[in-house]
């Protein structure tokens, strides 16, 4: 039998031949042969468009799996609206295939491009199915939404997700995913017109296929915690409060509690899929797919469980004119919630005192309670406790998805009309509970179990997204021109609306309330020519005119143009024969796109005329009658798009036959109109401040992207994937050049550690310059007078450094020797500065005393010696710190199995470790921090995971 | 499908006026708002601001006002300095960006739009479709007067918009100062004092013509130095003219005008309601109850609260003030364990702590919440009419038989009331008058303007506990008797010119 490597699809009409003969045969339609050839003979099999192989004939049965030879540069990269080629695109294109998808216990679908493609971060919390913020460019934004544009088949959603939900790509299965194409460019992404300046991630799903296959995947997981924020043990601790804080010391216990031990725990997660392709009634190739994934948190309580389902039918009709794309997923996620801010909390609590207090009348668990059984006043509460005694569950059902009909014009066939209809809705609903008995429910006056005081709370949620568009392609070759001209319209309307109820225990006598948004509508006109002239020149041009309901009459229609020249030098005379230079392409793109997303899932738009009713915790009281107010909203009817201009240069290379290939882009974006909630005089409007387009952002970097075989031969191969990112942002203007404090941080209430101030990078950090004694220790609350007024005050801060990477670096490596398969990926971040927050919140001495009760604090505090903190000594630099830091994302070791039992089946088993290790100077747990903002708070740590999976595929 | 794009709100909570204000019940609802603004930070929640810049219980008028009155003078500390603002007003070195200076403007501002919006609403409105409109036009145009006199007190001018000026983020407001700030609120009180109801005759929570007369009485006391003019005389005829009312009388029990239910008290003309269910806030009540509770005292039950472990403590040179017989029941100060004086601003076990006002009710029944206040916060007190009256003729007065005998009278009133030893007329005096308001109304939000009356704030003739930036005291500057404009204030607005020394 013949078959397709990488499928295991048997290949029908492959060509069969003894070597130096005439002597040869085809496969049938289950790909078998038979030919007559002797021993010692040299079988050449071949079929087109795979790699031609040469067999000695030892045996009766000679099996083979032919390897696909498509070129790289062949590969079909999917663009808004349609899709082209590597070896055609014109704008910064990059496509991820699922060969090369990150592997290992990937949850949500954007880790399986992590650090797989340069000026794309992937940025994600430990916790479990949580979302990312995933830059493209590092955006193009101040205060708008900063997040890319992701387009699921054609279907663009938002990131706003349902109530109950981890992240908008939480319930989607990674394994249903066959490509991501990321369109980092502006005259790549205007097809996407007012939401494409923050670049676009199209997710191409799975289609069916017309053989059978049936594909088994399974993955296990051993999620640990692999470091803990050093705190005092609890012997060092008792030495601390003796002498720091004697007073106090009557309240150390004798117990010695790690209390990051006790709220982290160990845990296995599970993933399976299974997938199975065919064709149906033998005339529709569908694809059938059941996922389950179940993530127990290593935060004690958090749990993700998803289970996925999808159907995608594929048929063609009227002889191929009319192919049908149909699509339906359904998934199902069940939350259960544990408050991060517990994770702080263990930080802090006195590691003398046990974990549980049998006599304790909260539960059984200790915690602080005077000679009545009374909870004591300004007591901090057991950590382990607020994890155990709250429940807080979110499930959300989600349905996706879309149909598409592709049709051929049977009287003109250089002409096609695709129609598509998309549909996205999610349900999500859940429960807030808190224990009765537990120490929350305690209330001074009425004792345990107060039902006032406990949260007793439900809440739905609705998010519903539906999309129409409609376009031609007309397509045409006249001599050395081609030609394809698209164009059409797109219609898209987002609807939301939350319900929550007040605490269910409390009598209420208002009803509970329901949110809802205002619709947000989308509609648009788009066009497209793309010429190629005598294969050599490639120009692309590109216009979109966007309207959106953000807006008002005046501003509401935007302009987005964007033309792009790509010039295939390999094709040129003087290369085209060469052996060396496979490849060689120069790009040159300009455009502009849009941002509108302002204030998503607002119930106002700015431009109009609105007042607000208050909720029923904000009412004024006139007598004895709580009376519902009503206040105008801020208003800006001269709201409009922000708006990204473009530039970006490329050369895309290949080298023997593409052996060694990769791309270089050099890019400048700047934004204007900026979206920016800035001040406004007093008095003028109702608010001092407000949405207004105000201000000008610029980025510009460079990209490379290097991949190469290194080793290529039978046996062996070894294949190297680099890429590199260098960027650099900064604030052009802001509203009258005034600075703007921004990124709040924790410790005191209000409180910035960040500013926006024209000339510098967004998210510069706005520090007291500390001052050192003789020693080189920090003189605690001495900081240098910069402005030498002889007082120190706010305008003695300056900016140390800020949160982005001056450079990111991503390298992949894989082996493949005999049917083993050993890979792994390794990130790299330089230059970004992270402000811990964790130290300069708790880490000085007289936090040991927390309101009377002995507290922990980090031991961070013995570098400083800081005895007492204030709003001028929490913002000094010495909190800043080069957050620069080497990860190893994967690792991984597979063996496959081929012709398991003489049949075509092929089992893979592998094992890998994921988040491996982090190598970085900074003295936090983790310099990655999943805002992007650079300030780290207590993070939910990254799990480290051991894996151990399987794939069966027949 | 491009008609899709005019979308309109489709939430309960928002709409249009004009879909909004086709009910009667709707004004009232909007005026209730013109209220919340100066009890609370937005219409959200207790952490949610609808001004920016500043944290949102911070950011409430009434707590803002007493962080600026008192704790920029000798009245208390605030225990935790980071808190963004709070160092630079206790320690008297803020600056144009001190988030207090800015919250506060940007709040009085907002009130005034809020007002004026009511106006343009109201206008043409007449009372047969809404029975209560001219009061209700009334009370918007007491509370924009009220928010300009806390502009010309605290900060000497005010950005000047009224019911004609645009609503638009580019418009810019001309720049009004003392003068002309005091005679509009002198011409409006006197225009809209006929629609208001008379004294204590309004729902309460409700401004009527007490109020409104307390706010010119406040103004006329004032006006020394605000427009270096006396005006005792007009300030003893209109304490005149609110006594005469008869509506208010002391609270048999001094105490019970700081309850979780002094809205039963005849005493109080003017205050701004707290509710622990229906209007929570972390506003001036929430701060000073919770901040209360010491840390080492657990006075959490008589507080009613659960407090903040100690936030608030009063600086020496206040509580000697109180700490003494001549206080009587007023004297709620606990000074056991405690030294007086606040030697370090962190350390919450020196200074004396407070238990003035309390959640409970005045039989001692808990409220509904052991966070949010239930106590409404009193701006204007009718003890304080006796002690202004007394004042003014200590300065001069003279008008309509105004008497020292008469002031002494008042202050024995306030005294028994409060189980304190009597005076004789020989005793008034400047100084002991501005001791006896502290001993009456500290904590009240009365401090620093009284101080400065005095010519006690800036300059070194009275120190205190970390006046200048200083552990014993020094000198300030007399710069600093009116707060800076906000540096975010004059980006927006280069109409506004910046006080003299900032």
């Amino acid at each position: 039998t013949v078959t397709e490597k990488a499928t295991g699809t048997p290949l029908p009409g492959a060509s069969v031949v003894v070597k130096g003969t005439t002597n040869g045969t085809q496969t049938d339609f289950d790909g078998n042969y038979i030919i007559n050839a002797n021993t010692g003979d040299i079988l050449v099999f071949s079929y087109v468009g795979f790699k031609t192989i040469e067999l000695s004939v030892n045996t009766n049965v000679i099996n083979v799996s032919l390897e696909d030879d498509l070129n790289k540069l062949d590969e079909v990269v999917v663009i808004g609206y349609g899709s082209t080629t590597v070896r055609d695109a014109t704008g910064s294109v990059t496509a991820v295939t699922s060969e090369d998808f990150n592997q290992g216990n990937m949850v949500t679908a954007e880790n399986l491009l992590n650090g797989r493609t340069a000026g794309v971060t992937v940025n994600t919390s430990g916790a479990p199915g949580s979302g990312s913020t995933i830059r493209i460019r590092g955006g193009a934004s101040l205060s708008a939404n900063n997040s890319p544009l992701i387009v699921i088949d054609g279907l663009p959603i938002t990131n706003d997700t349902a109530g109950g939900s981890r992240s908008i790509l939480a319930s989607i299965n990674p394994n249903d995913i066959e490509s991501f194409s990321i369109l980092k460019d502006a005259s790549a992404s205007a097809i996407y017109g007012s939401r494409a300046s923050n670049g676009v991630i199209i997710i191409t799903t799975k289609k069916g296929k017309s053989s059978l296959r049936v594909n088994y995947d399974v993955t296990t997981g051993y999620n640990t915690v692999a470091d803990r924020i050093d705190v005092f043990s609890a012997d060092e601790f008792r030495n601390q409060i003796n002498q720091r804080q004697p007073l106090i010391a009557n309240e150390l216990g004798s117990a010695n509690t790690d209390w990051q031990d006790e709220i982290f725990e160990t845990q296995f997660s599970v993933n399976h899929s299974i997938s199975a392709s065919g064709s149906l009634f033998g005339a529709i190739p569908a694809r059938l797919s059941v996922g389950y994934n179940r993530q127990p948190g290593t935060l004690k309580t958090s749990n993700f469980e998803r289970a996925t389902y999808s159907l995608a039918l594929n048929p063609s009709l009227f002889d191929e004119h009319l192919r049908i794309n149909l699509n339906a997923n359904y998934s199902r996620e069940d939350n259960r919630f544990a408050g991060a801010g517990n994770i702080g909390a263990a930080l802090r609590f006195d590691p003398t005192q046990p974990v549980l207090d049998p006599s304790n009348p909260f539960g059984g668990f200790f915690q602080y309670i005077d000679g009545n059984g009374n909870r004591r006043a300004n007591a901090p509460t057991n950590p382990v406790a607020n994890l155990l005694q709250v429940r807080n569950f979110g499930n959300v059902d989600r349905f996706y998805g879309r149909a598409e009909f592709d049709y051929k014009l049977h009287f003109f066939p250089d002409m096609r009309a695709v129609v598509q209809l998309g549909y996205d809705k999610s349900n999500g609903e859940g429960t807030n509970i808190t224990d009765p008995i537990s120490i929350n429910g305690f209330n001074a006056n009425t004792g345990i179990g107060d039902p006032q005081q406990n949260n007793n709370s439900a809440f739905e949620s609705i998010r519903e997204n539906t999309q129409l568009n409609a376009y031609l392609v007309y397509n045409k070759e006249v001599g050395n021109l081609g030609l394809e001209i698209t164009g059409g319209y797109d219609y898209q309307k987002f609807v939301r609306s939350d319900f929550g109820t007040n605490n269910l225990n409390a009598f209420n006598p208002t009803e509970p309330d329901n949110a809802e948004a205002i619709d947000v509508v989308l509609a648009s006109f788009f066009g497209r020519a793309n010429f190629d002239i005598a294969n050599k020149y490639l120009l692309t041009l590109t216009y979109r005119r966007d309207g959106s309901s953000r807006f008002t009459d005046d501003f509401r229609w935007g302009n987005f143009p964007a033309a792009a020249f790509a010039w295939k030098i390999n094709e040129e005379g003087f290369l085209k024969d060469s052996q060396t230079v496979s490849n060689l392409k120069l790009r040159l793109g300009w455009g502009i796109t849009g941002q509108q997303d302002i204030n998503a899932g607002s119930l106002v738009n700015a431009f109009q005329s609105t007042l607000g009713l208050s909720s029923n915790v904000a009412q004024y009281v006139f007598g004895v009658t709580p009376i519902v107010t009503a206040l105008p909203n801020y208003r800006n009817p001269l709201l409009k798009w922000e708006e990204t201009t473009q530039y970006n240069a490329g050369i895309d290379f290949g080298l023997f036959d593409q052996r060694l290939s990769g791309s270089i882009d050099v890019f400048r974006k700047e934004s204007k109109d900026l979206l920016v909630n800035s001040p406004v005089a007093d008095g003028a409007n109702f608010s001092n401040s407000g949405a207004q387009n105000i201000g000008k952002l610029s980025s510009e970097g460079i990209e490379l992207t290097v991949e190469g075989d290194v080793v290529r031969n039978d046996n062996f191969n070894w294949n190297l994937s680099f890429n590199t990112t260098f960027l650099n942002r900064e604030i052009d203007q802001l509203p009258l050049g005034a600075d703007i404090n921004v990124g709040g941080r924790a410790g005191g209430t209000g409180g910035t550690i960040q500013v926006w101030r024209e000339g510098e990078n967004p998210s510069s950090f706005f520090v007291y310059k500390q001052l050192y004694d003789t020693a080189g220790e920090p003189i605690e609350g001495a900081f240098q007078d910069l402005d030498g007024n002889g007082i120190i005050n706010a305008s003695d801060r300056y900016i140390k450094g800020n949160a982005d990477a001056f450079a990111t670096m991503g390298l992949r490596s894989t082996n493949t020797y005999k049917n083993f398969d050993f890979s792994f990926t390794l990130r790299a971040s330089l230059g970004n500065e992270v402000y811990n927050n964790v130290s300069s919140a708790n880490a000085y001495y007289s936090l040991l005393n927390g309101n009377g009760f002995p507290s922990n604090v980090p031991t961070t505090v013995t570098t400083t010696n800081f005895i007492n903190q204030n709003s001028q000594i929490i913002n000094s630099d010495i909190y800043v710190e080069d957050g620069s830091f080497l990860k190893m994302d994967n690792i991984n070791l597979g063996y496959t199995f081929n012709e398991l039992a003489n049949t075509e089946a092929s089992l893979r088993v592998w094992t890998g470790v994921q988040n491996v290790f982090i190598i970085s100077d900074y003295s936090g747990l983790d310099p990655e921090i999943p805002s992007g903002n650079g300030i780290d708070g207590a993070i939910y740590p990254r799990p480290r995971t051991f894996l151990l999976g399987a794939n069966l595929s027949f | 499908c491009t008609d899709d794009l005019d979308t309109t709100p489709t939430d309960d909570d928002t709409t249009s006026a004009e879909q909004f204000l086709d009910s009667p019940e709707a004004y009232k609802q909007l005026l209730a708002g013109i209220y919340a603004n100066f009890a609370l930070p937005g219409q959200t929640n207790a952490v949610t601001s609808s001004i920016t810049g500043i944290d949102a219980g911070s950011g409430v008028f009434t707590r803002a006002l007493w962080y600026m009155q008192e704790l920029s003078a000798d009245a208390a500390i605030w225990s935790y300095e980071n808190d963004p603002g709070v160092a630079g007003i206790q320690r008297n070195t803020w600056t144009d960006s001190n988030s207090f200076v800015l919250g506060m403007w940007s709040r009085m501002a907002q009130s005034v739009a809020f007002a004026n919006d009511f106006l343009r609403q109201t206008e043409g409105v007449t009372s047969s479709e809404v029975p209560e409109i001219a009061s209700f036009r009334a009370e918007a145009r007491f509370l924009r007067s009220l928010a300009y006199y806390y502009f010309i007190d605290l900060y000497g001018k005010a950005p000047f918009v009224d019911e004609n000026s645009a609503v638009d983020p580019t418009f810019q407001p001309p720049q009004a100062e003392r003068q002309q700030l005091f005679d509009f609120i002198e011409s409006e009180v006197q225009a809209f004092m006929g629609d208001l109801p008379d004294a204590g005759q309004n729902e309460y929570g409700r401004a009527d013509k007490g109020a409104a007369m307390m706010l010119l009485a406040k103004l006329y006391l004032n006006a020394e130095v605000y427009l270096g003019t006396p005006r005792y005389d007009d300030c003893v005829s209109i304490c005149n003219d609110i006594i005469a009312t008869g509506a208010y009388s002391l609270n048999p029990v001094y105490a019970h005008n700081f309850t979780g239910d002094n809205y039963l008290s005849q005493e109080l003309i003017f205050t701004f309601i707290s509710d622990a269910t229906s209007s929570q806030s972390y506003g001036g009540m929430t701060i000073i109850l919770n901040g209360e509770v010491g840390n080492l005292e657990n006075n959490s039950a008589a507080i009613g609260v659960g407090g903040f472990g100690g936030a608030l403590r009063m600086k020496a040179q206040h509580s000697a003030i109180i700490n003494t017989a001549a206080s009587g029941d007023r004297n709620t100060i606990i000074s056991a364990n405690r030294p007086a004086n606040v030697t370090d601003i962190a350390d919450r076990t020196t200074g004396y702590v407070v238990e003035k006002f309390t959640n409970n009710t005045s039989t001692g029944e808990p409220s509904a919440s052991n966070l949010f206040a239930d106590t409404d916060f009193p701006l204007f007190r009718y003890a304080d009419v006796y002690l202004m009256y007394a004042e003014a003729v200590e300065r001069g007065a003279t008008i309509g038989g105004a008497s020292k005998t008469q002031a002494a009278d008042y202050i024995n009133e306030l005294r028994v009331r409060a189980n304190a030893p009597q005076i004789t007329i020989n005793d008034l005096s400047l100084d002991f008058i501005l001791d006896e308001r502290v001993r009456e109304l500290f904590w009240e939000g009365h401090r620093r303007q009284d101080l400065i009356r005095f010519d006690k704030y800036t300059g070194g003739t009275f120190n205190w506990d970390w006046k200048g930036n200083s552990r014993t005291g020094t000198a300030i500057s007399n710069n600093l008797r009116v707060y800076p404009i906000p540096a975010q204030s004059i980006g927006t607005n280069p109409n506004l010119k910046q006080n003299q020394g900032y």
